[in-house]
């Protein structure tokens, strides 16, 4: 195949420039721009979906369920009471501190549940003062203050900041989780919101069966170590180059972002870390005064700051690569020695760099996972479910095909036309929309195939019944399509109406059983109705024929 | 070819005998359920399950035993065609937290390979769902049917231009899925996903064989608006029987292929369907049409005889 073919959208033009010039010449006026229009959409199917499976190494084009690829499903529970509780905590360490450096004295201030906290036993005399405190930090429409007298104040979450602080750590736990994810090296991994209540994190891994490995890391705490970078290039080759692609014992090759964002760089570092995460003692997010590039400033721990002080002296004007869960994030030069607090450079963003400070401040998820839901399948036995479903259906189709030949004749060959027009329409929908195959989905396939004939003999025996009160043959091909139509929009629609309502089971099979169902059913009107109609009159319009074969 | 050339058979004249057999079907189908309980598969009612593939034959006693000493009062069976050496294990609730969801199943894999080590393990595949979201499920479930019964009603109620047509075509669908919920726990299929599926596909079905004959209903009332509505439901059905029975048919056929050789996963999905698919049909004739037509009669002893007109 020439090159340029190779991309589909140029493979997909030239052949329906090909069809048209064939419709031109092949088919009458008033059918040319229908014939032209009907082929190239079948075609522009028939490039999207091909090749459908995996083959040579190429990886094929309709994406496999896990129940087919094998894999792993997790549901996780995010128990957002855990940011909750930290929020309050931090409120009222916020309060106590603002009390006791105007000199104000309280018995006590303590979290009464996740979302709220009081304040108890304040002197009579400054009531007003710690009232003042308490509107100045925690304002609404986020906080409420009730004064409840006797020097006791209640401070509440209000309940669209609890919602809002709840979402924001099921967000923060899927970024972190996806962070997690990406070490494993899954192809299209799914990390998504999930659940009635939307807190909880569902993740697909297709094709990975150590559900151990994959719990390991996904509950694992956010890894940051700073290590003395050796060389770094654009390949793992290139990096190599200079000791005969080997890594030396006493070096690691981990991979980052490059100068270039999108562009890969690969660092040879040291094995053993300047320091480590252990070693810090607090992270925010900052601004680099010189750029204004976002960024993480830390600060180390007594141990730390000293080990830090010698290496940054030791290396001045050497690379640093900060890697964090096994991925340099940056590699700044070491301009000067550090002693206790350092900086974090790369290309975040202001919310990445707040996210990043949390994950080193907290050295874990915002909040507890637990395991809701774990459902491994091994790759051989979705192999045979693909293999099994694939014969049915198979088996299902031939059987249809040859009856509908004999009861038909060449009627029917027409309606076999339209049923693979159905499936490929189907399977290209599925693959241009990414839409996930699963062995339910086969199912549904060979349902659509059974409504699609459904369509067809709906058809045939109106035009049969035309035919019979004395139509011809053209009128009753009409009157034939023209009488069915109301009752193919009718049970299509009905049908949609249960699809719609199997989506909204949310996840896995039957998801894509009820996506391949509502694909097929638009393909099937278009097929089984449009294409047939197209074929009859292509056929049998011109010349006036006297008998039909049906 | 062509198998039924206008037909005449007197349908609705048998309904009594056959609304007999119905409300037996789904009185005993009921009945079965209220003693024995639906079997729900484990994604509804939560709880492990292991399905294993061994290297050669496994000895269901030998894997029973290693499984026993982890813990007691499993269900141990061969799982789909014998030459697979496949084994399916379903362990009881442990009632543990839903931290350590996959724990027993671990541990239920290494006692296979302390045990069992002459015929390893090759592949295995593990369900294990907490309770809550079984529970979860089990609800949307229902609601789910629910609604999306209640949706189609109100569409065909409104195509139709009168909800009695959408009760009736909804009355069928319940007696449908009655019926085939009883047939699937007396043959002992559990309630999976995929069975819920394949319920929801048979609504659709149902409800598509009802659409097709009250169409045809509607298009005769255009004309022959003077005979009786039974009459005309009568005909109704005769016109599009060889529709109905070829296009049933095959569908029958199809998903008696996958019931047959789609494997173990689709069995309960193909059962349901080759179930569905004769009750949906039957069920057209003998339910939803018999409402109509009993609604028409109703209403005419009611008030006065041309009351049909605004049906």
């Amino acid at each position: 195949m020439p090159p340029a073919l190779q991309n589909p959208f140029l493979l997909w033009l030239v052949l329906s420039v090909a069809l048209a010039v064939l419709c031109y010449f092949g088919v009458r006026k008033e059918l040319r721009l229908r014939g032209t229009l009907y082929g190239a959409f079948i075609l522009a199917c028939l490039v999207a979906m091909w090749p459908p499976y995996e083959k040579d190494d190429k990886p094929g084009k309709i994406h496999l369920g896990l129940d087919l690829k094998g894999g792993i499903h997790l549901v996780l529970q995010v128990v957002t009471d855990d940011a909750l509780n930290a929020t309050i905590d931090d409120a009222v360490s916020t309060a106590r501190a603002q009390a006791t450096a105007k000199g104000i004295a309280f018995a006590g201030a303590k979290r009464v549940d996740a979302s709220s906290f009081v304040v108890e036993g304040v002197e009579p005399a400054r009531v007003k003062d710690v009232r003042d405190i308490l509107k100045d930090f925690f304002r609404s429409p986020e906080w409420d203050v009730h004064e409840q007298g006797d020097g006791r104040f209640l401070v509440k979450m209000t309940d669209s900041f609890v919602n809002q602080v709840r979402d924001r750590t099921v967000k923060e736990a899927i970024r972190t989780l996806e962070r997690r994810v990406n070490q494993l090296g899954v192809a299209e991994p799914v990390i998504a919101q999930h659940g009635a209540k939307n807190d909880q994190i569902l993740v697909q891994l297709p094709g990975v069966t150590d559900v151990e490995q994959a719990k390991r890391v996904i509950s694992t705490t956010a890894q940051l170590s700073l290590k003395l970078v050796e060389d770094s290039a654009g390949t793992r080759e290139s990096l190599l180059d200079k000791t005969q692609g080997k890594v030396p014992d006493n070096m690691d090759v981990v991979q980052g972002q490059g100068r270039e964002a999108g562009q890969p760089e690969f660092y040879l570092v040291r094995k053993e870390a300047v320091i480590t995460g252990r070693d810090l003692k607090n992270a925010r997010a900052g601004v680099d005064p010189q750029t204004n590039a976002p960024d993480v400033q830390f600060t180390l721990n007594p141990g730390g700051a000293e080990k830090f002080k010698r290496e940054t002296g030791r290396n001045i004007g050497r690379r640093l690569a900060i890697i964090l869960d096994g991925s340099v994030a940056s590699a700044p030069n070491i301009n000067s020695q550090i002693g206790a607090e350092g900086v974090i450079t790369g290309r975040f963003t202001a919310q990445e760099a707040d996210e990043l400070a949390k994950i080193l401040r907290a050295g874990a998820l915002p909040a507890t996972l637990k395991y809701l839901q774990e459902l491994t399948v091994g790759a051989s036995l979705g192999r045979d479910s693909i293999r099994q479903g694939v014969i049915a259906a198979g088996m299902g189709m031939a059987f249809l095909a040859v009856f509908m030949l004999l009861y038909y004749r060449l009627s029917g060959l027409n309606a076999i036309i339209a049923l693979s027009a159905n499936i490929l329409i189907l399977l290209g929908c599925m693959a241009y929309f990414g839409a996930t195959l699963t062995l339910p989905g086969i199912a549904g396939i060979i349902l659509t195939v059974g409504v699609g004939v459904d369509t067809n003999v709906l058809v045939f025996e109106r035009i049969r019944e035309e035919l019979r009160n004395g139509k011809t043959v053209k009128a009753a091909i009409n009157n034939g399509f023209d009488r069915v139509w109301i009752t193919i929009l009718d049970t299509h629609a009905t049908a949609l109406i249960a699809a719609a309502f199997l989506f909204q089971f949310g996840t896995g099979p039957v998801k894509g059983f009820a996506v391949t169902l509502v694909m097929g059913l638009i393909a099937n009107i278009f097929a089984s109705y449009f294409v047939s109609r197209f074929i009859f009159e292509w056929v049998l319009g011109k010349r006036q024929a006297a008998t039909l074969s049906i | 070819m062509e198998f039924l050339k206008n037909p005449s058979y007197d349908f609705l004249g048998k309904t009594k005998i056959l609304l007999a057999v119905s409300t037996a079907l789904i009185l005993s189908g009921v009945a079965y359920i209220s003693s024995h309980g639906l079997h729900y598969g484990v994604e509804f009612s939560g709880g492990t399950q292991l399905i294993a593939r061994f290297q050669s034959r496994p000895e269901v006693d030998k894997v029973r035993s290693a499984v026993d000493s982890v813990t007691k009062g499993s269900t141990i069976q061969t799982y789909d065609d014998p030459s697979k050496n496949q084994v399916l294990i379903r362990l009881p609730h442990t009632g543990g937290t839903e931290g350590d969801l996959s724990g027993s199943a671990q541990a239920v894999l290494q006692a296979l390979k302390d045990k069992y080590g002459e015929n390893p393990v090759v592949e295995s595949s593990t369900e294990i769902v907490g309770p809550v979201v079984g529970a979860e499920l089990r609800r949307k479930a229902l609601q789910l049917t629910v609604w999306g019964l209640l949706f189609q009603l109100i569409y065909i109620a409104f195509r139709f231009g009168g909800a009695v047509w959408g009760f009736a075509a909804t009355v069928a669908v319940f007696h449908d899925v009655l019926i085939t919920l009883g047939l699937l726990d007396i043959f002992g299929f559990e309630i999976t996903l995929n069975v819920i599926a394949a319920l929801l596909t048979l609504v659709g079905y149902s409800v598509n064989d009802t659409i097709v004959i009250f169409d045809r209903v509607r298009e005769n009332l255009k004309h022959r608006r003077k005979e009786p509505l039974a009459k005309i439901i009568n005909d109704s059905v005769n016109q599009t029987l060889s529709r109905t029975v070829i296009s049933s048919g095959t569908t029958f056929l199809t998903v008696l292929g996958l019931y047959l050789f789609g494997g173990e996963v689709l069995r309960g999905f193909g059962f349901t369907m080759v179930v569905g698919i004769i009750i949906g049909t039957y069920s057209t004739i003998y339910i939803a049409a018999p409402i109509v037509v009993w609604w028409d009669q109703y209403r005419k002893r009611q008030r006065t005889p041309t009351a049909r007109a605004a049906l």
